[in-house]
């Protein structure tokens, strides 16, 4: 072996042991390093009342209720995992991104009667859709966003806005490029 | 609500930042040129050629 | 075993054919103006795209646009340490002359877009998810990423034998790289506030092709205009060094003379 080949060898062996390391050390606290716990976590095992824990899941359609106690706005919702589901309050103003079927990260703490929030993040998935392709997704309903994920992109990347424009005004014809959900 | 703000700010920083490094980088080619041909002025064998095969 | 000798000798002989400072001054001239015009214009074209035609998003309106400058920064930030990390490689294995300068020249251009698209995310995140920063995995391995490169940029320059400096920063740079892996997948392995990749390699991305285009064409703008600026530092700093050598050592230019 030369010097170039050993040191070679070296550097791979020193950067496959740190690899091993920092692996095992991920995997150690991978509990920790999530960044929120879902519902049906919670459920099965309530934190205690005086530990600030952060709880994501999607916005359960028809379960936001608003009202004002003076001039805070206050909100309930429920948020699911698909398994289980809790209702969170929150006293404030939400993020412009809440809707229902969002995906929400609330932090609080866990208290008998539900969920006390106080604040509320909006997760936003990984699908990016011009507004008028929504738009008429919705309107030859393929796709209702508070129940759920939209349809895969091949479906619809394809459909331009003036496609999009011609759904809209004409909801009975499906969109071009549009397949069954 | 808009939040034209926010994108001008981004793309602003990324002009600025892509502004400064193009503008150092051009003055330091060109100083360290200018300096090299300072002392490579007596020579009349080009850059390099003591060190070339 | 008997075919590594040659294969790094294979390897090591083809990375020097440009460590000659000469050889690689006369090629980086060359592609310099093709690289800076391409970058321009790239550039220009998929920001302009992003910023002024490209749809607004069905739940995030116009802020998506900040995209176009996001992601572009995000994979240079980690394409740049892979650069930096391989740097390490050609340094620590075959003590590559250019390598090490090549490194010392990598280490601020990458900082500063590391630093961009922490910026730039911050901005994106207060007014879609609510907030400037989490301490979630994908956004704490970025802040690492950039630590890293903080260091690397200390690190190179503490020493008075610069060679040891190259040495210290190499094995910083290779052992850093850990990071690379955990900033693509920590999205996928922990849940997080930061949505999944939309654009994968096994996948068909989840983007409609109207977003989709200006987003590649500021990637690759991007990418270039990134390389571009480390060309032309790398070649003041070969210029530099030929400065150097000749005024520490006046014999070579009385010579020349």
């Amino acid at each position: 072996m030369t010097r170039k080949t050993r040191r070679l060898w070296l550097v791979i062996a020193c950067v496959t042991c740190l690899g091993a390391a920092a692996a095992l050390m991920l995997q150690a606290f991978s509990s920790d390093i999530v960044f929120f716990v879902t519902p049906s976590q919670v459920e099965a095992k309530p934190p205690p009342a005086d530990r600030t824990v952060r709880l994501g899941g999607m916005v359960v359609a028809g379960s936001v209720k608003q009202e004002k106690q003076g001039e805070t706005p206050v909100s309930r919702f429920d948020v699911t995992d698909g398994q289980a589901a809790v209702t969170v309050r929150f006293e404030g103003i939400l993020p412009d991104l809440f809707r229902e079927g969002q995906s929400v990260v609330a932090v609080g703490t866990m208290h008998k009667d539900g969920f006390v929030a106080s604040e509320v993040l909006a997760k936003h998935d990984e699908t990016y859709m011009p507004k008028e392709v929504a738009e008429a997704l919705k309107k030859s309903g393929k796709w209702d966003p508070r129940f759920g994920p939209p349809p895969s992109a091949e479906s619809w990347n394809t459909m331009t806005a003036q496609d999009a424009q011609k759904t809209k005004a004409n909801p009975d014809s499906p969109a071009p490029a549009a397949t069954k959900p | 609500m808009t939040h034209l703000p926010y994108i001008l700010a981004s793309y602003g920083l990324f002009a600025g930042l892509a502004i400064a490094l193009t503008v150092n980088a051009t003055l330091r080619l060109k100083t360290a040129r200018a300096r090299l041909a300072l002392l490579e002025r007596p020579s009349s064998r080009p850059p390099g050629a003591s060190s070339s095969p | 075993m008997t075919a590594s000798p040659s294969l790094v000798a294979r390897t090591g002989s083809l990375f020097h054919r440009y460590a000659n400072p000469g050889r690689f001054l006369r090629l980086a001239a060359r592609l310099q103006p093709w690289l800076t015009g391409l970058a321009l214009l790239f550039t220009f074209a998929g920001l302009g795209w992003g910023l002024f035609f490209a749809p607004a998003d069905w739940q995030q309106g116009d802020s998506v646009r900040i995209m176009y400058v996001h992601v572009p920064t995000a994979i240079l930030a980690s394409s740049g340490y892979a650069a930096l990390a391989l740097c390490g490689l050609l340094s620590l294995v075959w003590r590559h002359p250019l390598a090490d300068l090549a490194a010392v020249e990598i280490g601020p251009v990458g900082a500063c877009i590391t630093a961009v698209c922490l910026a730039t995310g911050s901005l994106w995140g207060k007014p879609m998810w609510g907030t400037w920063w989490v301490w979630d995995a994908r956004l704490t391995s970025v802040l690492v990423l950039f630590f890293l490169y903080l260091g690397h940029i200390a690190l190179i320059r503490a020493f008075d034998d610069p060679q040891r400096g190259y040495r210290a920063a190499a094995i910083l740079a290779l052992a850093g790289a850990v990071d690379l892996p955990i900033i693509k997948f920590s999205v996928q392995w922990w849940n997080t506030l930061h949505q999944p990749d939309s654009i994968t390699l096994t996948g068909a991305p989840t983007m409609s092709s109207s977003m989709l285009w200006p987003l590649g064409l500021s990637m690759l703008g991007i990418s270039l205009g990134f390389a571009a600026i480390v060309i032309a530092r790398l070649r003041a700093a070969v210029m530099e060094s030929r400065v150097r050598s000749l005024l520490s050592n006046p014999r070579r230019r009385g010579d020349a003379a």
